[in-house]
């Protein structure tokens, strides 16, 4: 058997998922990062994304949508910290449709604002990010 | 004499109202399961990105960054009192009403303007009654805060720090440290005490050589925020668990009163129930003692 890392994703509420994986693949902020066993040691920011997992010689594959976060890979072991995460076959696609038109006209709305009166863009464009990365998983994987 | 009536009535209420009690001290006690377990979830979160935190801190010596910063002077500061949306809870919320106030009045004699972000209806409706306006208020989140509660808090108070409005942030909240305790506490939550991106090991455990993408200073500056917002998080859910525990022991002790009243009221029933039918035999007894006289 090929040799395997141990991953886990985390969320602040849940842990959302933990196997034996083959192989990672998370985006960074500087694009999509590969992690194979015997990896260097390594802490990587993450963007909202696709999360993807390979197992089983490759032929199995997991996708998951993240918010963004942080990646420590340690000894064969690949910590996942995501604000949120949401396994592919579990995205409420009709949910995250209406949340980013709802969340598209709300940045409409602030970015007409002046800018002292600008409040929640951060807010706003997290959660839209969010909403995006999860629909594009949806879309591709289901 | 007490009227058998109204002594009656009285058990009848109290009795009723033991009833209420209990049925609330079971609903706490099915929620604190549920509150613990929520805690439980988020460890291994927690556990990790402290982790994370001590990697990137021993790459980053002698880190600067601005949430770890010190402020030369104090001139305004935030104090975050977390309590709960319902009362009947004993002690729990006025511990925290009492602990704020303490502070913000030592802080006050020394010149420091203090800034409230009140969780909880408690919180913000005391302090409407003594006329201060909050920084935020949050309500109907203190039974189930999620993360992004959590973030929101963060928001008034990260970006006041960093832009220097703000020279130190502190939460007030109920430590949940079992069923049966919760201590009422308070913690600097900004500046990010350096202690706490220090390991407790011994210098000479060997370190694996990390990579940063894209470099170190960079992760922390994202880490930092996610850290605060994680203590936030923790507090408001340690905070529901404490008020399920708080509020179960106070409907537990409120339980038992009800059971003596309704003891002591029995009793007194009982012994005005006697001396009603002694005086009634007394009067059949006098009435036929007058009437053999004759």
């Amino acid at each position: 058997m090929a040799r395997t890392l141990m991953c886990e994703i985390v969320t602040p509420e849940r842990i959302v998922y933990t196997n034996e994986v083959e192989m990672v693949v998370a985006p960074t902020l500087l694009g999509e990062v590969g992690v194979l066993p015997l990896h260097a040691p390594m802490v990587t920011v993450l963007v909202p994304g696709e999360l993807r997992v390979r197992y089983n010689d490759n032929k199995d594959v997991e996708w998951f949508a993240i918010s963004g976060g942080y990646m420590q890979v340690h000894e064969d072991k690949v910590i996942v910290l995501a604000d949120n995460a949401t396994h592919s076959s579990q995205i409420d696609i009709d949910r995250a449709r209406q949340a980013k038109e709802h969340l598209e006209e709300r940045m409409r709305e602030i970015k007409a604002m002046t800018a002292e009166e600008r409040d929640g863009l951060d807010e706003c464009e997290f959660d839209l990010a969010w909403c995006e990365a999860q629909l594009k998983v949806a879309e591709s994987h289901s | 004499m007490p009227n058998l009536r109204d002594i009656k009535q009285r058990i009848s209420s109290v009795s009723s109202t033991r009833q209420i009690t209990r049925t609330m001290e079971m609903v706490a006690t099915a929620k604190i399961k549920k509150a613990q377990e929520r805690i439980e979830s988020a460890r291994p979160y927690a556990l990790s990105m402290v982790e994370v935190l001590e990697n990137v801190a021993r790459y980053v010596q002698g880190a600067s960054h601005p949430l770890l910063e010190e402020h030369a002077e104090r001139k305004r500061i935030v104090i975050v009192s977390i309590t709960s949306d319902r009362g009947l809870a004993g002690a729990f919320n006025s511990n925290i009403l009492r602990i704020t106030e303490d502070l913000m009045r030592s802080e006050t004699q020394q010149g420091v303007a203090t800034e409230l972000v009140a969780v909880g209806k408690k919180a913000v409706s005391y302090l409407r009654y003594r006329g201060v306006e909050p920084l935020a208020s949050y309500i109907d989140i203190s039974d189930r805060p999620t993360f992004a509660d959590a973030r929101k808090i963060a928001g008034h108070i990260i970006p006041a720090y960093t832009e220097g409005d703000i020279d130190a942030a502190y939460v007030v909240f109920n430590r949940f440290k079992n069923v049966a305790e919760q201590k009422a506490e308070i913690y600097q939550l900004l500046p990010v005490e350096r202690r706490v991106m220090e390991t407790d090991e011994a210098e000479d455990r060997v370190h694996p050589e990390y990579i940063f993408e894209p470099s170190p200073a960079t992760v922390l500056d994202r880490l930092l925020p996610t850290y605060v917002e994680t203590q936030i998080y923790r507090s408001l859910m340690e905070s529901a668990a404490s008020e399920q525990g708080a509020r179960r022991r106070a409907m537990k002790s409120a339980t038992d009163n009800a059971g003596e009243i309704i003891t002591t009221l029995t009793r007194s029933y009982n012994r005005a129930r006697q001396a009603a039918i002694t005086n009634e035999i007394a009067e059949i007894v006098g009435g036929a003692a007058a009437l053999e006289d004759k």
